[in-house]
């Protein structure tokens, strides 16, 4: 899978670029607020249909102008595809082969990124919140049947607790309404609850093995689904779920919301046993982090037989030589790379020789040097 | 300067309906103003006033309807032993176009759902379950959308029946009829799955 161009018109800083790509590595280069992350952004937003950086997708229209267009030409094995975006006041139209997709749960998925921001740390370090966000978009990414659920149940979450919220006004409660909304929920809620464990366990294989091998072997890494329902995750069928919902009415109508589910779960993350995210250092963090990025690489792979696009964003020269190596491992010759960084001092030699690397400057591309003959300065 | 008050009050009026924004409202009203013909207007105008005094909701199930009861609930011919239950007057005309039902209705006029303030006191349920208890049903053929308020609705109304021993039915999903599997979306395609059927 590679990307073959990209093309950008009233995206944020850029009134309009047209970039070809004939290589595996690629390199944007250029001083703070230029536009490099923009790049990236753009084709994250191509992939997952929203940006990494904002939930507003009106901040990616270019300031004064009425729409935003981007597009990009795609090679999956022998087959060429047209993904474009356009967002405008009325909202946002996605497109394959000049074919308007109605549901972006139609579009998500032609193709993958996984990208490595300086945010990624949160994964680890903060909120319960940052961990689920994770895991819906990756697993959404190679699902629409995911993604649909998680709309499905959203959708009666909203609806219960409005419902719960009228019981306090109303004084009345409707017990049938009731159970037949939290056994739409408890349906939705057990779907995404079993391929949320699933992702986990096959994470864990791929994310101990890098970890393993980045820590130089002394430490293990492993992951744990913390489940709102029930520490025991292998006792969570479907009556199981609707019973324990069922024990929690009295407190869900007291709150007049949703005490359980899986908006509230959570996973932990454990290198020699000890919770990285409490007790673990810096540097175990950042290992964590990197090492659940890389992963994603091979659970994509597994799950649609293509590689993702990687992107990385102001984070390969933050990393030193072991991990640098260890990411292009990782990468090898097979996966297409994009990479923004202000200078290449840190960045090993090996990685500049066959990168491509363009200039950025303003919103344009200035310069562009072919991998291969750039003389390191 | 301002529209004369006859206009803008027309403009008020017609910016009532739904899918009618300011433009479009004043737009239709300047229409009226300046290119309809006089009959045309009062045409409009008595339709307006005529399905607002003439036409009431059927007591029976709910249909729209200018006689009571209302055509489907009067004619002797359909099987009363079977009743599909429907969100809205529009679906029960989008069953009757198939021509084939010829079984009774009942209209919910809307579909539960608390974020808009609809709970389940608020829909047409109270006439159904009288209905029950007078007329000789076999079956309830659950016809509400495929929605998660339409699903919620029918699912809700199954269990209400659960104790009177009627056959609680739901429409099936899937498959659009004459559709290629490969421009099914997955969704679509996995309720299809679900709701397979044994060839007998």
């Amino acid at each position: 899978m590679d990307i073959k161009s990209l093309s950008l018109l009233n995206f944020r800083n850029y009134s309009h670029l047209d970039i070809k790509f004939s290589n595996k590595l690629n390199i944007f280069i250029g001083n703070n607020a230029q536009g490099k992350t923009t790049l990236l952004e753009s084709i994250y937003l191509l992939a997952i249909s929203k940006s990494h950086k904002t939930s507003k997708d009106k901040d990616l229209i270019k300031f004064n102008e009425s729409y935003s267009k981007v597009c990009t030409v795609l090679k999956k094995s022998d087959l060429e595809l047209k993904l474009e975006i356009i967002i405008s006041n009325q909202g946002k139209k996605v497109s394959i082969n000049n074919v308007e997709k109605k549901k972006i749960s139609e579009y998500i998925g032609t193709f993958n990124v996984v990208m490595f921001a300086p945010e990624d740390l949160d994964i680890v370090k903060r909120d319960p919140i940052n961990r689920r966000k994770f895991l819906d978009i990756e697993i959404g990414q190679t699902s629409s049947i995911y993604i649909h659920n998680l709309n499905q149940y959203n959708k009666i979450l909203k609806q219960r607790n409005e419902y719960l919220k009228s019981t306090q006004i109303n004084k009345t409660i409707d017990f049938p309404y009731l159970d037949i909304l939290t056994e739409q929920l408890a349906i939705y809620a057990e779907k995404i609850l079993n391929k949320r464990i699933e992702f986990i366990k096959k994470l864990n294989v791929y994310a101990n093995k890098i970890h393993e091998h980045i820590s130089n072997y002394h430490e293990k890494l492993y992951l744990e689904y913390i489940s709102s329902f029930s520490r025991d995750l292998s006792k969570l069928n479907l009556n199981q779920i609707i019973e324990v919902y069922k024990k929690n009415y009295n407190t869900d109508l007291l709150k007049g919301s949703t005490q359980m589910g899986i908006h509230r779960d959570d996973f932990r993350l454990f290198v020699n046993d000890i919770d990285v995210s409490i007790f673990g250092s810096q540097g175990q963090q950042r290992t964590t982090a990197l090492a659940i990025k890389l992963s994603l690489i091979d659970f994509i792979k597994d799950e649609t037989n293509f590689y993702p696009i990687v992107l990385l964003d102001d984070v390969l020269s933050e990393l030193d030589d072991l991990r640098q190596s260890q990411l292009l491992d990782c990468i090898q010759e097979k996966v297409q790379t994009f990479v923004t960084t202000t200078n290449i001092s840190g960045i090993k030699k090996e990685i500049i020789d066959k990168s491509d690397i363009f200039f950025i400057e303003n919103g344009n591309i200035i310069n562009k040097k072919e991998g291969g003959n750039f003389d390191k300065q | 300067m301002n529209y004369p008050e006859s206009v803008s009050k027309l403009i008020e009026s017609l910016s009532k309906l739904p899918g009618v924004g300011p433009k479009t409202a004043e737009r239709l009203a300047l229409h009226i103003a300046t290119k309809m013909k006089e009959e045309d207007a009062l045409n409009f105008a008595k339709s307006l006033l005529n399905v607002k005094r003439e036409l009431m909701k059927c007591p029976i199930c709910g249909n729209l309807t200018d006689k009571n009861p209302c055509s489907v609930c009067r004619d002797n011919t359909r099987d009363r032993s079977i009743i599909a239950v429907v969100e809205e007057v529009r679906d029960l005309i989008a069953m009757e176009k198939m021509k084939e039902y010829r079984g009774m209705y009942h209209v919910l006029n809307g579909a539960i759902s608390p974020i808009n303030g609809i709970g389940p006191q608020d829909i047409n349920l109270p006439t159904l379950l009288e209905r029950l208890k007078n007329e000789e049903v076999k079956e309830i053929i659950m016809a509400t959308n495929t929605t998660i308020e339409g699903e919620s609705t029918a699912m809700y109304i199954a269990k209400l029946l659960e104790k009177t021993g009627i056959k609680v039915t739901r429409i099936a999903r899937g498959l659009p009829v004459g559709g290629g599997l490969e421009y099914a979306d997955e969704v679509t395609l996995l309720k299809a799955i679900e709701g397979r059927r044994e060839f007998k």
